[in-house]
């Protein structure tokens, strides 16, 4: 899941669907995230490469509706509603991630299983 | 007394003339005859001959600059020590020498041998500005030229030095913070301070000096370095072992030659002479007499003076100099009361007690007559009642004078108080300006650790590491840390800047529909209390508020799962590790081992906020709520500040929220996580 800056990124990536729970006045998706552009990347523990900054899932809480829809942790997160995760800050994934007005979040994650699983298939 | 390898006569005949004049009681039977004085001192040379090869062999061995430097130092300091002694020996060989002739020339009258009493002296807070050219100051470039300095302080027989201080041209004095005690310093002391300097350039050791020189001459040498190597390669520059010849040598195998080519040897800069007149309980300054000129490799500019407090503490001033029983009487008051009283003679006072034991209870004096320069005393006739003479003493206490009449019991009693108060009165006018007052003298205490001032901020920088990547007690440390931690913000003491961040009490939010600031609706009426939480609560163990969290109902599903929530983190926790063992990790596997098991209902969020929780339960649950998430989520090794949006398992108020949220986010070494 290495990336060269400025040339584009190919990854093999999965759909994932999450509505938001409603908790009294809160949405919430049950999950953590962890990373960014403004963070140090050598301390996430679930990059393969230390330099990437990229969004990645941290918890996911059980039972919560991420999990729920399928989303596991170690996952990084490429694109959230369209926009992208892949250089952004900490706090704008974030915010983009709660946004109030949006009950449900379509995320494109990927993992490393994904690509093994997907070179696996194909030889 | 009888000892083998002393040469001066040790036995004295007996019913010689020498022994009838000893009977006789002028001439102390000591003087000719080794005293204990003269083997301590012998012991005193050998002891430092021992250190003084010590510190050769140091030298020689020594790789590292500084301990060189130092080595040097105690070298020389050995040096000067035993000359010292050794003529100090000397002194009173020839002392005994001149006491024989003295005798055997002519008779010797009763030597009027009143000598004033011993003191303290003691020197601190040595500061010797500097006067670097202004070229020097603000010049970037080029090697930075520093010496290594030291003070030598001698005073008859005993010889202290100071700390050796590195100088450069950042610096505008050298301080020396040490004190320095001489004890049994007599009135007529002669204070010697010596600064010494050694230059500290890299290129200086005749080890790698062949390399550099070969790269110098490759380039071309430079001013300063050209004249240092002047310098070293003529030896009249002042370099006591003038070995400037071997600087040529090729690398030798042991560092001998370094201390040949002087390369760590101290030379002297300046010094001075302070003596009883510059005894002051201030800081005064002082002139140095400087040797050495620019053009040595051991110059230090120097302004010329040396400020430091000298303070004198003679042993009349803090110590009991009589002491006996007393019939005091004052005149002009009751003409036939007297009073008996236990008098104590000490500094300026003649302190009467009613007791000999009130001293020791620290009792206050009955009364207390003053003893200084102006008293007036004298022996009055007899008493014709009780035929002993008495002592008058006369004070002027604001131009009335006081005089009281003290008696003692016997004949002896009384010549031996006189005796005490002329000898008190010679110790005061040998001892001057010390006598006025009690100087303080600080004794050195041992040197404490640098506190470390705690920044608000992560755990790191109010962390105070005494041993070098010692894991264990860095995260014994942290548990401590910790604890305080919770206790402080149990006692509900903030720092005071928190009130900054309050928020106005009394402030009620409703409960809000999605679309509205994230504010939490959960704040109560009346908690002035939560704004003002130590706002610190992720690191909060969670012990202490699940017992409030019991009272809540769980809410079945969220809760039970929860039960369970530490199992499968710690399991892929450990399988995401890649790195080694860290500081975080370690932090991680504590906090993950003492709260990752005792996560019950702690996640559960406190229900609604109509009922009048009491603040301190709400902001115990709230917090509890947050340092449960932020343990789960430190148990992967992170700490994780709450997100301030949707975090539906805490309400910890905004304050503290944005509080904890903006320092954790300031903190670079954190790797945030945030709650969505």
């Amino acid at each position: 899941m290495s990336f060269i800056p400025g040339q584009p990124v190919t990854a093999v990536v999965q759909r994932i669907e999450i509505r938001k729970l409603r908790q009294g006045e809160h949405l919430i998706l049950g999950f953590s995230i962890g990373g960014g552009i403004d963070q140090d990347p050598g301390q996430n523990p679930f990059s393969e490469d230390k330099s990437d900054k990229g969004i990645y899932v941290t918890r996911v809480t059980p039972g919560g509706p991420a999990e729920v829809a399928g989303l596991m942790m170690g996952d990084k997160v490429m694109q959230v509603n369209g926009w992208d995760m892949t250089m952004v800050t900490h706090d704008q994934a974030r915010k983009r991630l709660t946004k109030k007005n949006e009950d449900v979040v379509r995320l494109l994650v990927t993992r490393k299983s994904l690509e093994q699983a997907v070179r696996h298939s194909m030889m | 007394m009888f000892c083998r390898n002393q040469t001066t006569r040790a036995t004295v005949a007996r019913c010689s003339a020498l022994e009838m004049e000893i009977r006789r009681g002028r001439f102390r039977r000591s003087v000719f005859l080794e005293t204990l004085q003269d083997s301590d001192i012998q012991k005193k040379i050998d002891h430092e001959i021992r250190m003084r090869d010590g510190a050769c062999k140091l030298l020689a061995a020594c790789t590292q600059r500084d301990q060189a430097l130092e080595a040097s130092k105690s070298l020389l300091t050995c040096n000067t020590r035993i000359m010292a002694y050794m003529s100090e020996l000397q002194r009173m060989k020839e002392a005994q020498v001149m006491q024989r002739v003295a005798r055997r020339s002519s008779e010797a009258g009763p030597t009027d041998d009143r000598r004033p009493c011993k003191g303290k002296v003691a020197i601190s807070d040595l500061r010797i500005p500097l006067m670097w050219k202004d070229t020097e100051y603000f010049k970037n470039k080029g090697e930075l030229h520093r010496c290594a300095v030291f003070c030598l302080l001698q005073m008859g027989g005993e010889i202290h030095d100071t700390d050796m201080v590195m100088v450069d041209r950042t610096l505008t004095d050298i301080c020396f913070d040490n004190t320095i005690v001489f004890n049994e310093a007599s009135p007529g002391f002669d204070l010697r301070v010596e600064l010494y300097s050694c230059s500290s350039e890299e290129d200086y050791s005749a080890g790698s000096t062949p390399r550099k020189l070969a790269s110098k001459l490759s380039s071309s040498l430079g001013r300063s370095a050209g004249k240092k190597l002047r310098a070293a390669v003529d030896p009249g520059a002042g370099s006591p072992t003038g070995g400037g010849a071997t600087l040529l040598l090729p690398v030798p195998a042991t560092r001998w030659p370094a201390l040949l080519s002087g390369a760590h040897t101290y030379h002297l800069l300046a010094h001075t002479s302070l003596s009883l007149a510059h005894v002051q309980d201030n800081f005064r300054t002082h002139d140095l007499i400087t040797s050495g000129n620019e053009e040595c490799t051991y110059w230090v500019p120097l302004y010329g003076s040396v400020c430091c407090r000298l303070a004198a503490q003679p042993d009349c001033m803090n110590q009991q100099m009589m002491s006996g029983c007393l019939k005091v009487k004052q005149l002009g008051g009751d003409p036939q009361s007297s009073t008996n009283v236990y008098g104590v003679l000490k500094g300026t006072n003649l302190s009467c007690y009613h007791r000999q034991e009130d001293i020791e209870s620290n009792v206050e004096p009955a009364f207390t007559i003053a003893i200084n320069k102006e008293t007036r005393i004298r022996a009055s006739e007899k008493d014709p009642d009780s035929n002993v003479q008495s002592i008058s003493i006369s004070n002027l206490y604001g131009g009335e004078e006081v005089t009281h009449t003290v008696s003692a019991d016997s004949r002896q009693e009384t010549h031996r108080w006189m005796e005490a108060f002329w000898q008190h009165f010679y110790d005061m006018s040998q001892w001057k300006q010390c006598c006025d007052d009690l100087m303080k003298i600080d004794l050195p205490s041992p040197r404490k650790a640098a506190l470390v001032t705690s920044k608000q901020g992560s755990l790191y920088h109010e962390m105070v590491i005494d041993t070098a990547g010692d894991i264990g007690t860095v995260t014994d440390i942290l548990t401590r840390r910790m604890q305080e931690l919770e206790l402080r913000s149990q006692l509900g003491t903030s720092p005071p800047w928190m009130s900054l961040f309050a928020e106005s009490p009394g402030r009620q939010r409703s409960p809000r529909l999605a679309g509205h600031s994230p504010r939490t609706p959960r704040r109560l009426p009346r908690s002035p209390l939560s704004p003002s939480r130590c706002p610190r609560p992720s690191l909060l163990s969670s012990d202490a508020s699940l017992t409030s969290d019991s009272d809540s109902p769980c809410s079945t599903s969220p809760c039970s799962r929860h039960g369970g929530l530490a199992e499968p983190l710690s399991l892929p926790s450990s399988r995401f590790r890649p790195r080694t063992l860290s500081l975080d990790a370690k932090l991680s596997t504590l906090r993950g081992r003492g709260y990752g098991g005792a996560l019950q209902c702690s996640c559960q969020p406190p229900t609604s906020s109509l009922t009048p929780i009491p603040a301190q339960r709400v902001s115990q649950a709230t917090l509890s709520c947050s340092s449960s998430t932020s343990s789960n989520s430190s148990s992967e090794g992170r700490r994780s500040p709450e997100s301030l949006d949707s975090s539906p398992f805490s309400r910890p108020s905004s304050a503290r929220r944005s509080l904890r949220s903006m320092r954790a986010k300031l903190d670079p070494r954190n790797w945030l996580q945030s709650q969505v």
